[in-house]
C-alpha cells in the first residue's frame, strides 16, 4: 500500500475544493440569491388569470395588485428598490398555474408570487411555491383547504374562506328560512370543501340536508339541477357554484323565478362575477369581504384612487376581489419593509401574527395574519340585492357584519400542518 | 324520488339547444371539409352584435337613438335575430377568404388559421364591449316561468327549443329542396363537375362559409339569455359542437340532429340520476357509439369500409 503524506498545501487545497462542493451540493442548496446588489428591482410575478372560467376576476384582481404597486413605486418602491411586476395567465387552470409558477421562479427570477382566484390553481401554484421557498399570496380563493390541509409556510390566503361565510349565514338562515336543506355544489375543490363545512354547520344547529346535487365544473344548463330541488321542495338551497358556472345559474334561476323561494344561500359573490347584472340575478343572501359603500372611512379615497387609475374600465367602482388584490400586496410590501430585507423566512415572520388595524383596511374589525393556518382573519359581511337603489353600481345591500372571532375556521387551524422553516428553503431576492 | 318525465322533456328540449350550436359548424365540415374552430367566438359575436342591435346605450341622446330605443324591445329583439346573423355571415366570409389558401395544404393549416382566429374575434370583443358579463334582454313575452305538472318551466327555453326546431326545418328545406341547397350538395360531394358545369365554386365556398357562421351568430343570440353572455362564452359551444358530428357522422345533417338529441337526453337524465356525471354522459355516449361504429351514427362508409 503507498504511503499518504498530508502536506500543509494538500490540505488548503482539500480544504478549498470541499467548501466550493459543498457551497453548491451541501446542505444549502436551497439557499439562492436573485439580485445580490440592492440596486436592482424587487420582481414579483403575478399568477392571476387572464383567460377561462375566473378570467374576469383575474384581471380585477390583478388591477388591485398593481395600483398597489404603483402606490409603493410612488414613494420609492421598497427598501428603495423599484417593484417590478410580470405577469403570465396561468388559464383557470392547475397545470397551467404550476407551469407558470415554475416560470416566473426559474426563469423570471421572481421573488414573490402574488394572485388567485381558483383554489385549484392557488393550490398548485403553492406547491411550486413552497419547493423554492418563494412566498405566494393567496388573493381571492376561498376554499376552506387553502388554509386548512394545503396550507403552506410560504404561502399566506387573503380571502375568507367556506367555512367563514357559512358560519356567518348558516345559522341564520336555518332560523327564518327552516331546517330543510339542500347543497349545490361545483364539483372540484372549493365547491367540495366549501359544502363540507356547511354541512357541518348544519348538522351542528340541528337542520337536515336532503340531498346534494354536483355539478361538474363548465356546466351550462342547471334546468336538471333545479328540477331536482323543485321536486325534493328545500326551504334553503346553499350553492357552492363559482365563475361563469355561477352566472349561468343565476340567470337560470332569476328566469325560472326560483330566487325568493326556496331562499338561497350564495356561499360568497364576487363582485366581478355579478357587476353590470340586472338586480334580479342577484337574489338570496350572499358572503364578502368588503363593499365599496361601507361606511367607514378611507373607503371613499380608496374608490376615487381606483377611478383615477383605471379611468377607462367598465368596472367603475372597486369591489372584493380588487380589494383582496390591492391589501395583499400591500401588506407584502409593508412586510418587507418591516423585516428590512427580502429573505423569505424573515417576511414570513414579519406577515405571521400581523395585525392590520381596521381602519387601514377599511373593515369594521381588527384583522389579523393567523400564524397557525395564514389565512387573513376579517370581517365577513353578509350581503343582498340593493333592490331600492337609483344607482347602478349601488348592488349589495350589507345586512350584517361578523367579527373574525366568530366566523373562525377552526377545522382549518387543526388541519393545517405548516412546514417547518427549517424545512423551507432560504431565499434573498 | 326523481320523477323521470321532466327530466326527460328537459332533456329533449337542451337536445334542440345543441343542435342549434351545432347546425353551422356541421354545414361548414360536411361541405367545405374545415374544422371551423372560430365557430364559437362566431356565436359570441353574434350575442354581442344583438346586445348592441337591442340596447344600443351609447345611441341614447342621438335621435335615432332615442326613437330605436322608444320601440317596444319585442320589435328590437325580432330586428337583432334577422339581421346580427347577417354581420356574422360578413365576418365568417371575411375569414373564408383569409382561408383560401390553406384548401389546397393539409387540413392542419386550416385548423390552425380557424384556431387563431378564433383568438382573435375573442379579443376583438373584449375591447369593443369590455370582458364583463352582459345581460341580452329578451321580451317580456317570453321571458319568465310557466307551471306545468307541479313544477316550474322557463318561457325562455321552450321558445328556444321551438326556434331550434324552426331553424333545423329552415335549413333542411334549403339543403334539400331549393336549387340553391343542391349546388350546395353537389359542391360537397363534387366540387369539379360543379365547377365544369359552370359554377362560381370560390363564392359557393364563401357562401357556406357565411351561412354557417350565421347559424352560430343566430345560435348565440338564442342561447346566452340561458347561459350568460361574457366574451369567452365561445369556448362552452367548439368542443359540444365537435361532440355532436362526430357522433352524427361527419357530414350528416340528420346525424348531427338525432346526435344533439341523444346528447341532450343522455346530459338531462343523468343529471337527474348523477348530476356529476351529466358533461361525462355525452362523452361516454361518445365512446360507446365510436367504438361500434366509427363512422358515427349516420356517417358514410369509409373507402376501407367498403
Amino acid at each position: 500500500m503507498k504511503n499518504l503524506r498530508v502536506t500543509r498545501r494538500g490540505l488548503l487545497g482539500a480544504t478549498a475544493a470541499a467548501t466550493g462542493i459543498a457551497a453548491f451540493n451541501g446542505p444549502w442548496r436551497f439557499n439562492r440569491v436573485y439580485a445580490a446588489s440592492t440596486d436592482k428591482p424587487v420582481k414579483i410575478g403575478i399568477t392571476s388569470d387572464a383567460s377561462g372560467q375566473y378570467a374576469n376576476s383575474g384581471a380585477s384582481d390583478r388591477r388591485g395588485m398593481l395600483m398597489a404597486i404603483d402606490e409603493f413605486n410612488a414613494k420609492g418602491g421598497v427598501l428603495g428598490r423599484k417593484i417590478e411586476s410580470v405577469h403570465i395567465d396561468t388559464e383557470t387552470t392547475p397545470a397551467t398555474g404550476s407551469r407558470v409558477a415554475e416560470r416566473l421562479i426559474s426563469r423570471e427570477e421572481c421573488g414573490f408570487l402574488i394572485g388567485a382566484v381558483s383554489s385549484g390553481v392557488a393550490n398548485a401554484i403553492s406547491q411550486v411555491a413552497q419547493k423554492y421557498g418563494t412566498i405566494y399570496l393567496n388573493t381571492n380563493s376561498s376554499s376552506p383547504s387553502e388554509s386548512g390541509e394545503n396550507c403552506h409556510r410560504v404561502k399566506f390566503v387573503w380571502d375568507g374562506n367556506g367555512t367563514n361565510f357559512a358560519k356567518a349565514a348558516v345559522k341564520n338562515s336555518i332560523d327564518n328560512f327552516g331546517g330543510k336543506w339542500m347543497l349545490l355544489t361545483n364539483d372540484y375543490v372549493w365547491g367540495h370543501t366549501t359544502a363540507a363545512a356547511t354541512r357541518k354547520l348544519v348538522d351542528e344547529y340541528g337542520a337536515e340536508i336532503v340531498d346534494e346535487i354536483l355539478v361538474p365544473q363548465g356546466t351550462r344548463d342547471f334546468s336538471s339541477a333545479l328540477l331536482k330541488i323543485q321536486q325534493a321542495g328545500p326551504g334553503v338551497v346553499s350553492a357552492a357554484v363559482g365563475g361563469d358556472d355561477q352566472k349561468a345559474l343565476r340567470q337560470q334561476v332569476a328566469d325560472l323565478g326560483m330566487g325568493d323561494k326556496p331562499a338561497w344561500i350564495n356561499n360568497q359573490q364576487d363582485w366581478p362575477d355579478v357587476y353590470g347584472l340586472p338586480l334580479d340575478n342577484l337574489f338570496g343572501v350572499f358572503g364578502t369581504t368588503w363593499y365599496y359603500k361601507l361606511d367607514l372611512p378611507g373607503v371613499a379615497d380608496f374608490v376615487k384612487r381606483y377611478q383615477a387609475a383605471y379611468p377607462d374600465t367598465s368596472m367603475r367602482v372597486p369591489g372584493n376581489v380588487f380589494y383582496n388584490g390591492y391589501m395583499a400586496t400591500r401588506e407584502l410590501l409593508r412586510a418587507i419593509e418591516r423585516a428590512g430585507t427580502t429573505n423569505n423566512i424573515a417576511v414570513i415572520k414579519a406577515l405571521e401574527g400581523h395585525v392590520m388595524p381596521a381602519v387601514e383596511r377599511m373593515q369594521h374589525h381588527d384583522a389579523v395574519v393567523d400564524p397557525v393556518t395564514h389565512q387573513v382573519q376579517q370581517t365577513v359581511y353578509l350581503a343582498t340585492a340593493n333592490r331600492g337603489s337609483e344607482d347602478p353600481d349601488d348592488m349589495f345591500k350589507i345586512l350584517t357584519n361578523s367579527s373574525p372571532e366568530v366566523v373562525q375556521d377552526m377545522g382549518a387551524q387543526s388541519a393545517c400542518k405548516l412546514e417547518s422553516y427549517a424545512d423551507t428553503p432560504t431565499l434573498d431576492v | 324520488m326523481v320523477q323521470l318525465a321532466p327530466h326527460l322533456f328537459n332533456g329533449l328540449t337542451l337536445g334542440l339547444l345543441f343542435a342549434l350550436i351545432a347546425l353551422g359548424f356541421t354545414l361548414i365540415v360536411g361541405v367545405m371539409e374545415v374544422l371551423n374552430l372560430a365557430h364559437g367566438s362566431l356565436f359570441a359575436l353574434g350575442a354581442y352584435i344583438a346586445l348592441t342591435m337591442i340596447d344600443p346605450g351609447w345611441a341614447q341622446n342621438t335621435a335615432l337613438g332615442s326613437f330605436w330605443l322608444g320601440l317596444p324591445i319585442a320589435a328590437r329583439y325580432a330586428v337583432a335575430l334577422a339581421f346580427a346573423p347577417l354581420l356574422v355571415a360578413l365576418a365568417g366570409m371575411l375569414l373564408e377568404r383569409c382561408l383560401r389558401p390553406t384548401y389546397d395544404k393539409a387540413p392542419l393549416y386550416g385548423l390552425l388559421l380557424t384556431f387563431g382566429a378564433a383568438l382573435v374575434i375573442e379579443e376583438l370583443i373584449r375591447l369593443g364591449w369590455g370582458t364583463g358579463e352582459r345581460h341580452l334582454p329578451v321580451p317580456g313575452a317570453i321571458n319568465g316561468a310557466f307551471f306545468f305538472g307541479g313544477l316550474i318551466f322557463s318561457k325562455y327555453k321552450i321558445f328556444a327549443a321551438l326556434f331550434s326546431l324552426a331553424a333545423i326545418g329552415a335549413v333542411w328545406f334549403f339543403l334539400e329542396r331549393t336549387p340553391y341547397g343542391a349546388i350546395i350538395k353537389a359542391g360537397a360531394h363534387d366540387s369539379e363537375m360543379v365547377r365544369a358545369l359552370g359554377y362560381d365554386l370560390a363564392r359557393l365556398r364563401m357562401f357556406v362559409f357565411g351561412f354557417g357562421a350565421a347559424l352560430a351568430g343566430l345560435a348565440g343570440i338564442v342561447m346566452v339569455p340561458i347561459w350568460g353572455l361574457r366574451p369567452h362564452v365561445g369556448i362552452d359551444v367548439v368542443i359540444p359542437a365537435f361532440l355532436i358530428i362526430v357522433l352524427g357522422g361527419v357530414g350528416s345533417f340528420w346525424g348531427a340532429v338525432v346526435a344533439s338529441i341523444l346528447v341532450g337526453l343522455a346530459v338531462g337524465v343523468t343529471g337527474a340520476y348523477a348530476p356529476a356525471w351529466s358533461l361525462m354522459s355525452m362523452y361516454l355516449l361518445l365512446i360507446a357509439v365510436v367504438c361500434y361504429r366509427s363512422r358515427g351514427l349516420f356517417g358514410r362508409k369509409s373507402a376501407l369500409e367498403r
